[in-house]
């Protein structure tokens, strides 16, 4: 992903890049190496439907609209200079029987360089580096040619393309994700459409966690918050093309407010990655990428139709895009409609209370969710550009006999019917602009990504007496409003010799505004700035390193409250400020720097990089009683901007039937910031303040892959973490939601066709989950599990719409067990049962 | 380059995974002894001071307690016992009675037999009630106990 890691163009440079090797060298003392973990490997490795029409229409790009880096690669411009050690490559694709192949796709060394076949079917680079390429051609519905020559001695390379057997949309592309990772020293994953529709969830995380090292923290069947290595919330950071995602990512009970159908495929880095996208991104980046473009004078769309039978789902999404010459449109709109969900029980016990459940029906957990957006874009000679538009409205129940860790009968008729919203619930809408421009220029690319995003978000409760606070006047508990804009520009400098620079800035305005009863968070505002400055050296074919360094200034200031009740204190009555007027400002330095080794079957990599996170307004500034949890949360206005060291290692190893990837990572927190529990009480309720302490955590993920034949493939994926406080009043203690050693042992059989069938697979997945004992208060220890999944689907090929079929069974055995990472953990829910998803999809031309 | 630098890795990893010797148990609030009060439906007076007791045991020491009653005309439920207390109709509060208060433990005990005064004024509402005991320990593990009590008159 990291754009910026993008080894790139190899032309000239003097003085500049002297002093960068000198650089260089003095990073590569500290170095380190690998990964990859291409789990999408096992699972296809088949362009995507946007991918072949570009390709086919004569539009560059494997898939997407290029990322600037891929931009300049992509059209060898005609303002060439003759320079002495350039030389030239050209020739002609043809068919079997020898006709010219206009539109063909010719790439070298892993997509460094590439241009598309012109009328003729004839290509031609020129002033390329002398030395060894890689040339690799590729048609829509021909068999893709690899070929390895030497320039200046090879000018001329003209290439016969084989018709393939297969659909036509499977032209095969060389492993986009292990050319993606060969490219960033990070430890890197990728997950594309293919990928998130044949494991599609209730939600993206819950889909995404199939992934080795990704887990999901679920709050009910379809909100999930990201958790990378163990750690979520606001030390993960989701963006959209490129740019953050606002949501109130602090909370425990609310989801991502994505619309998973919307995401074409997703790019994430496990790792420190403030480098490139500033405070919180800690633990790394899942980035939602949704750059496709149609091809030249196109039309193109599906319609999609799903359900699930655990909460009778019912789901549909729409997709239409148009392109002319060079502007295009795109436009989607998807809903998903769903009843209370199943759990594998009858009773749950909590607090030695039993509540039984009607039907097993986990009571007032139904919802629904509405998403639209649209996109419009120009593709210029030397600009692209897109704007996008979109909003997602969802509003969903929560488990009403325990919101949060309290126990409550109510009188409102839950049971009346499992599709109804009652109290507690929570309503969000997500508005957001953003666009994206690429301008490119000679010697230099330019970016610049803007947006702006509303969140809001509503929760409900019955309005009951607390504590001292007396009957609210209505169900509105909690209100948060959060407006964020944002803007990064960047600048690529790719006329270096084997080096490509990328510097840029960014900054982030935003203001989040609280409402209702309840009281958790003040109102704040921040202002954050960035500059960074990134280089990539081509040391050799084999080697590229990579280093950075970006300063960050930050500043944050929050507002006061007041209860709107008063507290008896000393023999009267006082209306308490819970939160006071209080203004932070925060800087912090980060860097990274690593190296790739990438050679035949090998892939090493070695990376170690800082990162920082601010502290947020709750850690900062909130003050009161949260009757979620039932405990009183205090923030700390001395808390330092938290810092984190982290070492990733990938080794990987590609083979003809063997894959296997491992990616150790060791990371140090000076000072995590932590909810601790304490012994204390306040209200009667325990208190929990934030601390920071040094944390130490280590782990990492293997997966292996042996295909035993052309069809079939056995996976193996492992995931292990370990964290440990060093120091503060939980000093031994692991931290919260730690995610247990698990495992899925998997088996894929793939065909190409099956009669009028294309595409076909059929995939058991084996989830092994050790239990979880080691634990912090207040978490409970978890017994391991086994889970079992089923997945099949195939596209049938008709006369003129193909139409495309996938059916999951998700926990096979209707297994009972209890998810430590679940935020209905602590109440003793268990993980939803059996589920059967099918949907069937329409592609229209 | 890499043997000995993975080597060194994968022996912090795989060593430093021994359990740690931290507290991992929630101390407990124990009802059982014949003076222990109030229990799951018992009835307490207006007007009157009544006498909360209770043990309170913890594997490595006690942290702190705390006592809330609040009134359960609505019916709600917190109890933690099974029984069920014979129930009062719905009714809306006029003066209900609230009691709010931390208590702390002395330090380094395993072993506490906790006692708390509780006064409860004549002009409060009578009817059911929950009497919330929370206790902690000193790694901040809590348990709580809920019980239905009644307010009621002499």
């Amino acid at each position: 992903m990291h754009k910026l890691f993008l080894n790139e163009s190899v032309k000239r440079a003097s003085l500049v890049e002297r002093k960068m090797k000198d650089l260089i060298r003095f990073f590569v003392v500290l170095l380190m190496m690998t990964e990859v973990v291409s789990l999408n490997a096992q699972v296809k490795k088949v362009v995507p439907r946007e991918a072949w029409i570009s390709v086919s229409s004569g539009t560059y790009g494997l898939t997407d609209l290029p990322e600037s880096s891929e931009l300049s690669k992509s059209s060898e411009s005609s303002e060439s200079l003759d320079l002495p050690r350039l030389s030239g490559l050209s020739g002609k694709v043809t068919d079997e029987t020898g006709n010219p192949l206009p539109g063909a796709t010719v790439t070298l060394n892993d997509n460094r360089y590439g241009t598309v076949t012109d009328r003729n079917g004839s290509y031609q680079f020129r002033e390329l580096p002398q030395g060894w390429y890689v040339v690799e051609v590729s048609y829509l519905g021909c068999e893709k040619s690899s070929r390895r020559l030497h320039l200046p001695f090879n000018q001329q390379l003209n290439i016969q393309l084989k018709q393939e057997a297969q659909q036509l949309q499977e032209v095969t592309i060389s492993d986009y994700a292990l050319q993606r990772s060969r490219q960033t020293a990070a430890s890197y994953q990728y997950a594309d459409r293919d990928f998130l529709q044949q494991h599609e969830s209730g939600s993206l995380m819950q889909t995404l966690s199939r992934l080795p090292g990704i887990s999901s923290m679920d709050i009910g069947s379809g909100n999930s918050k990201p958790v990378i290595r163990g750690l979520g919330f606001n030390r993960v950071v989701v963006a959209e093309n490129g740019l953050r995602h606002e949501g109130q990512e602090w909370g425990h009970d609310h989801g991502l407010e994505i619309d998973q159908e919307s995401v074409e495929r997703i790019e994430i880095i496990k790792g420190p990655a403030s480098l490139m996208y500033g405070s919180n991104a800690i633990v790394g980046v899942i980035d939602l990428k949704q750059l496709s473009v149609p091809a030249r004078n196109s039309h193109e769309g599906n319609a999609e139709v799903k359900v699930a039978s655990n909460n009778q789902l019912l789901g549909f999404s729409g997709r239409y895009a148009q392109r002319g010459d060079r502007w295009y449109w795109k436009a989607r709109i998807s809903g998903v409609d769903y009843a209370d969900y199943r759990v594998p029980t009858d009773s749950i016990e909590y607090m030695s209370y039993y509540f039984k459940l009607k039907d097993r029906q986990l009571r007032n957990t139904a919802g629904y969710e509405y998403t639209a957006g649209t996109t419009v874009g120009y593709l210029g000679d030397h600009l692209k550009t897109h704007l996008t538009v979109s909003n997602v409205f969802s509003k969903s129940g929560f488990f009403a006999n325990a919101h949060g860790l309290e126990i409550r009968n109510s009188a409102i008729p839950y049971d009346a019917s499992d599709r109804d919203i009652d109290l507690p619930s929570q309503q969000v809408n997500h508005f957001k602009i953003m666009s994206n421009s690429f301008w490119q220029s000679y010697t230099i690319d330019y970016q610049l990504d803007m947006g702006f995003q509303h969140n809001l978000r509503k929760e409900f409760s019955e309005p009951l007496p607390h504590g001292y606070m007396p009957v609210p006047p209505d169900s509105l508990e909690r209100l948060f409003s959060k407006s964020s804009a944002s803007a990064h520009l960047s600048a690529t400098f790719r006329k270096l010799e084997n080096h490509e620079l990328k510097t840029g800035v960014s900054t982030d305005y935003q203001h989040n505004e609280r409402g209702g009863w309840g009281f958790i968070l003040p109102d704040y505002t921040s202002l954050n700035a960035g500059m960074y400055a990134i280089d990539n050296y081509r040391l050799s074919e084999k080697w590229l390193l990579t280093a950075g360094v970006r300063y960050d200034l930050g500043h944050i200031s929050t507002g006061s409250y007041r209860d709107w009740y008063t507290t008896p204190v000393d023999g009267g009555t006082k209306a308490m400020e819970r939160a006071l007027e209080l203004s932070r400002t925060y800087h912090s330095l980060s860097w990274g720097t690593g190296a790739v080794y990438a050679h035949q079957q090998w892939q090493l990599k070695m990376n170690i990089g800082k990162s920082f996170r601010m502290p947020n307004a709750k850690e900062l500034a909130s003050n009161g009683l949260n009757y979620h949890m039932y405990r009183y949360e205090k923030g700390d206005s001395t808390l330092k901007a938290e810092e984190s060291y982290q070492l990733d290692v990938g080794i990987s190893i590609t083979l003809p039937r063997w894959e296997v990837h491992l990616s150790p990572f060791v990371n140090y927190f000076p000072n995590y910031i932590y909810l601790n529990p304490t012994a204390q009480y306040y209200e009667a309720q325990q208190v929990f303040y934030h601390r920071q302490s040094e944390v130490f955590r280590t782990g990492g993920e293997l997966s292996v892959l042996y295909r035993l034949s052309d069809e079939l493939a056995a996976g193996f994926d492992l995931e292990y973490i370990y964290s440990v406080q060093l120091s503060g009043e939980k000093k031994g203690y692991t931290l919260p939601f730690s995610p247990p050693l698990n495992s899925v042992f998997g088996l894929t059989y793939e065909k190409a066709r099956v009669g009028r069938f294309s595409k076909a697979f059929a995939a058991i997945d084996v989830h092994l989950t050790a239990a979880q004992n080691n634990i912090v208060p207040p978490e409970k220890k978890t017994p391991g599990y086994q889970l079992v999944n089923l997945r099949t689907g195939a596209t049938l090929k008709t006369d003129k719409i193909p139409v495309q079929f996938q059916l999951q069974v998700r926990n096979l055995f209707n297994t009972k067990y209890y998810d430590h990472t679940s935020f209905y953990r602590l109440i003793e829910v268990p993980g939803a049962g059996r589920n059967i998803i099918a949907s069937i999809q329409f592609q229209l031309n | 380059m890499k043997p000995p630098i993975l080597l060194f890795l994968m022996a912090i990893a795989f060593t430093s995974c021994q359990p740690g010797d931290h507290d991992d148990e929630l101390p407990v609030i124990d009802m059982s002894a014949a003076d222990a009060f109030p229990l799951n439906c018992a009835t307490v007076y207006r007007g009157e001071t009544f006498e909360f007791r209770a043990l309170f045991t913890d594997n490595s020491e006690l942290g702190s307690f705390s006592i809330e009653m609040h009134h359960n005309f609505d019916h709600h439920t917190h109890s933690t016992d099974a029984t069920q207390c014979e129930m009062d109709p719905v009714k809306t509060p006029v003066s209900p009675f609230r009691w709010i208060e931390n208590y702390t433990i002395p330090s380094a005990l395993q072993r506490y037999e906790a006692t708390a005064s509780i006064t409860i004024p004549t002009t409060v509402d009578t009817g059911m009630y929950h009497f919330m005991v929370r206790l902690t320990d000193a790694a901040g593990w809590q348990t709580f106990r809920g019980i239905s009590v009644r307010i009621g008159d002499r």
